[in-house]
């Protein structure tokens, strides 16, 4: 096991370097340029190159580029041009409301995932089969930023469960964390409830045609334990890289969700970042999402080992 | 010498206008002001930083200007008015300014505020911010006491107080020891009624009621941006929200009382609302097209007058929505530099699409590309862009519309980079502020260069002390601006701001967000 996530570590390598070449190439290929942004629109020209001359952005980018990764090799991320603070400290201060929201909705989305899809495949091509299929559907191609706003003028408007924006720190309230968190986890485990639900029905349609499913039965196996032992079991290998899809989605696309809810997370700051050619705030978070993609992704490789015996790495 | 006095500074001769102290307020002025309670403010999103020297962002103009003061600031009546200075005064040559200092006026750290805070301030803001070639002509400083400062000029300006007194890049009074902190990097310590408290970035920020805040007594209450200041709030939460929507909801509930930049369509949703309220902020800022004048067939003067020919303001204007009022000229109505309703400008609102192709024709005009730059992150911008594209094309002009994200628009425009021949964006408080303040947005935005008639006019401006002469020297930048088609003139804009009514002690001045003299019922 221990092989196994070293090698895998080894093998990431290559592809951390190729994911900071590419942040850093497509970040300073877009125009626009962040002394402009940092000096202001008063600014005159030469108060811009000085600027741009303090922050290093008139050296050539190959040069730019060797600087940035030297840095890296210390384990400097670099520091944010808008925020004054260093990559890995606003990275720090944000990633708890992002992983708060991303686990809870994944805890939402679990269960109602892989229990309709489980369900709809059971009972394939009767009405409980279409209606959860539509429903899936639904959530899967619903835009996420309406059904936000019209979560938001029921359940907080009109019923006043929960608030309308904002993040409370768990530290500080569990209760009022929860409930700043309840909604916005729910309306981006819309998209992934629908998207668990389609794979897992596929991947239990696949597995309950199999002969061992009809030897189970016609042994006297009872249903339950035929399809939770016998068909379940079989159909996590592909339920199980569903997940690690959308932990990895959860993490990185819940910027509508942060931004319709004001919630302080990763993705607005990179949103942020973008727009203001925050070069080494885009480049440093980029760059750990690519490490935090590759840990996900090993994750789901061991979890292959647990599900399915057969499955051996050495 | 010429003396700048609070309440009493129009006899002197470098004086704008005159005034008369008139309080304003939305709502009910009658009720009394009652201490406490913490305000939660929806905002669309929060500062980068607040480093008011650097600053011209209106996210963190929001907070600096309610935790920092400057000398001399504006009134009311966008006049000029001293704030930490007792007294300004200038000599007749118009070489030295002199500042009384208030007495007894403490810093949040509770330190006095002496002259050798404002030398250092000033200092600082000549080395650090990107408004400081506003300074180059400072010869020295000169503090002869703990509360007189003195500049003294190379060359003569008459204006230099309408420059100090400008809320964007501020000339705001930091204690002496942060004279050398880098540009964004001061600890946030003013003289204002408010103290920054708790800020997480992109979630709040809090500012807390100042209690060791020195009024300025002998003004009668609040005045503009200067005046007597009262925080009546025990802190105001700055919540950023960045969707409209949400921001409507959080007034709705309660959960704030005061929301910014609320769309003009969704104002039917807090004015049906009993309990909730809009205030309409106007003047924001005027809109225009910016020409650049240094690309493909723009650069011909005839061609820029044509393309101004066919401009139909109100159509843009129906088409865009919101508040928006025609006006010629770079200086609002009811200021001091405003020529007037009857002062001809046959450049504006032509809506003339034959005389347009007419002027193209006689100008060479040879089917060039007119590449329209406009931006995805705002809807009236592209709006604005793509109606002016059909004028443009009706008067039989070939037109590229081009859509960037806003940072590079921005970008080219400031920067003259890119290839685009027209633009468009907003100047904030600029035309408030007068001829002083428009100088460098009007060189860069439309890149104007080698134009002696425009470098003259204001080469003349800044030396003439009479008043009347500057505005006619104004009207003549204007002239050669806006009917040589370097910028095309749109219309002045507003915003809104909802409120809940039990937040009284509004001022209907539309300057930046001010929290003092408010409270909650």
């Amino acid at each position: 096991m221990l092989r196994l996530i070293a090698n895998r570590i080894l093998q990431a390598a290559p592809v951390i370097v190729v994911v900071s070449i590419l942040a850093f190439l497509l970040i300073n290929l877009l125009p626009g340029d962040p002394a402009v942004v940092i000096a202001g629109d008063q600014a005159s020209p030469e108060a811009i190159a000085a600027v741009r001359h303090n922050l290093g952005l008139d050296k050539p980018l190959i040069e730019q580029l060797g600087i940035w990764f030297l840095h890296l090799l210390q384990g400097n991320f670099g520091a944010s041009l808008m925020l004054n603070q260093s990559v890995v400290s606003a990275m720090g201060e944000r990633l708890p409301v992002t992983l708060s929201l991303a686990l809870l909705s994944i805890a939402i989305t679990l269960p109602i995932g892989i229990f309709a899809g489980a369900v709809a495949a059971y009972y394939r091509q009767t009405w409980i089969d279409s209606t959860v299929m539509t429903l899936a559907l639904l959530g899967v191609s619903a835009p996420a930023f309406w059904v936000a706003i019209l979560s938001i003028i029921l359940f907080s408007v009109t019923l006043r469960w929960f608030p309308t924006g904002g993040y409370t720190p768990f530290m500080q309230d569990p209760v009022l964390w929860l409930r700043s968190l309840v909604l916005p986890a729910v309306m981006l485990s819309l998209f992934q409830i629908g998207f668990l639900a389609r794979m897992t029905r596929s991947a239990m349609l696949d597995v309950l045609s199999q002969d061992y499913v009809r030897t189970a039965r016609a042994k006297g196996l009872g249903e339950w334990k035929t399809v939770s032992k016998h068909a379940f079991r079989n159909a996590l290998i592909l339920i199980v890289t569903a997940i690690g899809i959308l932990l990895s989605t959860a993490i990185g696309g819940s910027v509508v969700i942060e931004q319709v809810f004001a919630l302080p997370g990763v993705g607005r700051l990179v949103v942020q970042g973008i727009l203001a050619r925050d070069y080494p705030l885009v480049q440093g978070v980029m760059l750990i999402y690519g490490f935090a993609f590759v840990l996900i992704n090993l994750a789901v490789d061991l979890i292959y080992t647990v599900a399915d015996p057969r499955v051996r790495y050495d | 010498m010429a003396d700048l006095r609070r309440r009493d500074f129009t006899r002197g001769a470098l004086a704008l206008s005159a005034l008369t102290w008139l309080p304003l307020s939305v709502g009910s002025a009658a009720a009394d002001p009652k201490k406490g309670g913490i305000l939660a403010y929806a905002t669309v999103s929060g500062p980068g930083g607040l480093d008011p020297h650097v600053s011209s962002s209106a996210v963190e103009l929001e907070v600096i200007h309610n935790l920092f003061e400057p000398l001399v600031t504006l009134d009311n009546q966008n006049a000029t008015k001293t704030m930490l200075a007792a007294k300004a005064s200038a000599s007749a040559d118009a070489k030295t300014y002199t500042f009384e200092l208030r007495k007894g006026v403490k810093f949040h750290n509770g330190d006095e505020m002496t002259s050798a805070d404002v030398q250092a301030s000033m200092e600082r803001y000549g080395r650090v911010s990107p408004n400081a070639a506003n300074l180059a002509g400072v010869e020295r400083y000169e503090t002869p006491d703990p509360y007189t400062f003195v500049i003294h000029l190379k060359e003569p300006n008459v204006v230099l107080l309408d420059v100090m007194k400008a809320p964007v890049f501020p000339f705001m009074i930091l204690p002496a020891s942060q004279k050398d902190k880098p540009a964004r990097g001061v600890d946030v310590i003013g003289t204002g009624p408010f103290m920054l408290g708790e800020w997480v970035k992109d979630s709040h920020l809090v500012i807390k009621r100042f209690d060791g805040y020195s009024a300025d007594q002998s003004a009668p209450g609040r005045d503009g941006y200067a005046g007597r200041k009262t925080a009546y709030l025990d802190a105001v939460n700055f919540r950023f929200m960045p969707e409209a929507t949400t921001r409507i909801a959080a007034l709705q509930t309660n959960e704030a009382q005061l929301a910014g930049s609320i769309p003009f369509e969704l104002r039917g949703k807090i004015e049906d609302h009993p309990e909730l309220a809009i205030r309409e902020i106007f003047p924001l800022g005027g809109v225009y097209i910016i020409v650049n004048s240094q690309y493909g067939a723009t650069a011909n003067l005839g061609i820029r007058q044509a393309l101004a020919a066919a401009i139909d303001i109100s159509e843009i204007s129906d088409a865009v929505g919101g508040i928006n009022k025609p006006n010629p000229w770079m200086s609002y109505p009811n200021t001091p530099y405003y020529p007037g309703d009857q002062t001809p400008a046959p450049w504006y609102d032509q809506k003339n699409p034959a005389k347009a192709k007419e002027l193209l024709a006689k100008a060479g005009y040879n089917n060039e590309k007119i590449i329209i730059e406009t931006n995805s992150n705002y809807q009236w911008m592209r709006t604005t862009m793509l109606v002016v594209a059909e004028q443009l094309k009706a008067a039989g002009a070939n037109v590229d519309v081009r859509i960037v994200d806003w940072t590079t628009n921005a970008s080219h425009m400031q920067q003259g980079t890119g290839e685009w021949n027209l633009s468009t964006t907003l100047f904030g408080p600029e035309h408030i502020l007068g001829p002083q303040q428009w100088r460098p947005l009007i060189y860069a935005f439309s890149n104007i260069k080698g134009n002696d008639a425009l470098d003259a006019d204001y080469k003349a401006f800044f030396a003439d002390p009479d008043l009347k002469n500057r505005r006619e020297i104004w009207v003549k930048i204007q002239q050669e601006v806006l009917g040589g088609g370097y910028m095309i003139k749109i219309a002045d804009t507003g915003r809104l701001l909802g409120y809940a009514k039990k937040l009284k002690g509004q001022s209907d001045y539309a300057g930046i967000l001010q929290l003092w003299d408010l409270w909650l019922e």
